[in-house]
């Protein structure tokens, strides 16, 4: 989610991550959004959102947007069996988003051992290394 | 959509799946903790937790460790491999350093972590077919040859449940499964394939097919669904 924000911030977009699940005014945010839930939770209208992406993005988009739901699903899978703690730096980037969307709740949040004073990065992907 | 798209669309997914065919048959080959055969029934075991009872019902649980029982095995790894390879599968999310303590202390900590980057690879592999509505692939060829059980020099506590590179130069997510090179070297190659593609990853603003918000909002949809903290 930090990249999310400062990716747009990038473009001088606006991005509402706390609402995430209507696209968080991303351009056809609302679509990408249902069509990785359809993804992730195996439900009976993949094909038709594959489809919608495909006539609406282009089929390139929907190649890019099966390489990163995909992606994230082995990222969250090895950053969960493996237990590792936010970056330095990490913690205090996602300290606001993380309170206010509740995600200090998941049971990862436990392997962290500092949680972080809100405070942007001047730099965020020198985190992300 | 015009032919240079649908030749740049085709490019893409041709650089995708080469990359896969590659990296499919090397997780079939002789690991340096589990053998060829080992790691091809460890695919075979997560595809088949998808059809679980077992995890089914834990899914549904406040906690999965509510709901005893035995997997729907159809291998004959140790049974906290299974464990681990259809919870990893089917419930990352709420997995617990307690319960990985169990695991590692039952197969140890190496074989551990090559079995998950293992599953991870064939996870990302087998989720982006689904995704295009493709087939998924025929199971790797078993290659031959015995496990070296050789650790790695450079690795210790960093603060996760299991070793890894001390070196900090890196994110920690990119040194996760540093405890076994060799296959960590297939899921770094996968996630370059798939999402970071070199130096770009350092830009804000990329020339792909979808904005980079777009790409990191469908990350933080698949992390928010997955309930992934990091």
């Amino acid at each position: 989610m930090s990249l999310l924000r400062a990716s747009s911030e990038a473009l001088s977009s606006e991005v509402d991550i706390d609402d995430l699940e209507a696209g968080a005014q991303v351009e056809n945010g609302d679509l990408l959004v249902r069509y990785a839930e359809s993804a992730v939770l195996g439900h009976s209208d993949l094909t038709a959102l594959r489809e919608e992406v495909e006539d609406r993005l282009g089929r390139k988009a929907l190649i890019e947007a099966a390489a990163t739901v995909s992606a994230f699903e082995g990222l969250n899978r090895i950053a969960d069996v493996t237990g590792i703690q936010l970056d330095d730096g990490l913690a205090d980037e996602s300290a606001d988003f993380r309170t206010a969307l509740g995600l200090d709740a998941y049971s990862g949040a436990s392997s962290t051992k500092s949680q972080g004073r809100p405070g942007r990065a001047q730099n965020v992907m020198g985190i992300f290394r | 959509m015009t032919l240079t798209d649908a030749a740049a669309a085709s490019d893409l997914n041709e650089v995708i799946t080469a990359g896969h065919d590659q990296l499919w048959q090397a997780l079939g080959a002789c690991g340096t903790w589990w053998s060829g055969a080992d790691r091809v029934a460890a695919i075979a075991e997560a595809r088949q937790a998808l059809r679980c009872e077992l995890c089914r019902a834990r899914l549904e649980a406040l906690s999965p460790m509510m709901v005893a029982g035995k997997h729907d095995s159809i291998s004959n790894m140790p049974e906290l491999a299974v464990d681990l390879i259809h919870r990893l599968t089917t419930d990352p999310g709420r997995l617990s350093k307690d319960w990985a303590s169990q695991v590692i202390e039952s197969i140890t900590e190496e074989a551990y972590v090559e079995l998950a980057t293992v599953i991870c690879v064939q996870y990302v592999i087998d989720s982006y077919s689904r995704c295009l509505g493709a087939p998924l692939r025929e199971l790797p060829i078993a290659g031959e040859g015995e496990p070296s059980r050789i650790r790695p020099q450079g690795v210790g506590d960093v603060g996760a449940w299991v070793s890894q590179s001390l070196d900090k130069s890196l994110a920690n997510v990119s040194r996760a499964a540093s405890l076994v090179p060799d296959t960590e070297n297939l899921w770094r190659e996968l996630v370059q394939i798939h999402y970071s593609r070199g130096p770009e990853f350092a830009d804000l603003i990329w020339d792909r097919a979808l904005t980079r918000p777009q790409v990191e909002l469908l990350a933080s949809t698949v992390s928010a669904l997955n309930e992934c903290f990091y």
